[in-house]
């Protein structure tokens, strides 16, 4: 994960304080990993979108009332609620829940990319949008453990214990996952910088 | 004498879940064991890809929660 100047922690410290800004960066540092993780359940992006506002007025509500617990970190706290209300939605919906997801027609318009050319930015929607088609074919245990570890950011063991499993059977699932994503890139393809792997 | 790591050690390392002791074996094995410096490089490029999938909200939605937390003392009133 990403370290910041300020920690999530100190954000919310300081928005615990009344200092709204602190809390706009909260949004916008989480913003993409939060929808993600709706989008990726609901697979419509107004719903998500109205989902996300929902998300954050639970979590307006809980810090502004003095209820927020720091005992556990902040992004994969939000997560949750986030993943718990897109279930609940199905559930209500009487719909079956299940993690998957399909491209909607505008979605990929709200996609932020960096400064790059018309030709690169194109090139780049259709890679993501492809590795978003490729991590629905995953086996339904494979893409749930990608879910949470990556855009839910829960442990491995948090992971292990939410899924009834063992740490070894998480970790192997989310290896499978990885390798099954890698085959299919190479696949179809998909480009990726091979000189670059940072930690 | 240098350890040896398997797949999982590597995804517990990528997703920063390995102690400072194991950070350092990691690092070193991967200096004389070519195939899981090329497993290490071939995971972490999946993980780089699914960072760049990620779907941002509208802008509209951010600023709805910005303004609900603003005027947060008007709705708990």
């Amino acid at each position: 994960m990403r370290k910041y100047a300020i920690s999530d922690s100190q954000l919310i410290s300081q928005y615990k304080n009344g200092n709204e800004e602190a809390f706009s960066t909260l949004v916008n540092r989480h913003k993409k990993k939060i929808f993600t993780t709706i989008y990726l359940i609901v697979k419509d992006q107004y719903l998500a979108e109205d989902l996300m506002q929902d998300t954050f007025v639970k979590v307006v509500n809980t810090v502004k009332s003095g209820r927020y617990n720091e005992e556990g970190k902040f992004l994969p706290w939000v997560s949750r609620i986030a993943h718990n209300l897109a279930i609940d939605h199905f559930r209500k919906a009487k719909r079956y829940p299940t993690i998957v997801m399909e491209d909607g027609s505008n979605v990929f318009n709200t996609l932020e990319f960096s400064e790059v050319s018309i030709e690169s930015k194109q090139i780049q929607q259709d890679t993501h949008a492809l590795l978003r088609d490729l991590i629905k074919e995953l086996p339904d245990a494979q893409r749930e453990v990608l879910m949470m570890r990556h855009y839910m950011h829960m442990s491995f063991q948090e992971i292990a214990d939410a899924t009834d499993v063992s740490i070894n059977t998480a970790l192997g699932r989310m290896r499978y996952a990885l390798i099954n994503l890698r085959k299919k890139m190479d696949k179809k393809n998909i480009a990726y910088d091979q000189n670059l792997y940072p930690r | 004498m240098i350890k040896t790591f398997t797949q999982d050690d590597l995804v517990r390392y990528i997703y920063k879940e390995t102690t400072t002791e194991e950070n350092s074996e990691i690092e070193q094995a991967m200096l004389f064991d070519d195939a899981l410096a090329k497993d290490y490089a071939e995971l972490s490029s999946v993980v780089l890809a699914l960072d760049g999938a990620q779907v941002a909200p509208a802008q509209s939605s951010v600023d709805a929660i910005l303004s609900y937390s603003k005027s947060y003392h008007l709705h708990s009133a």
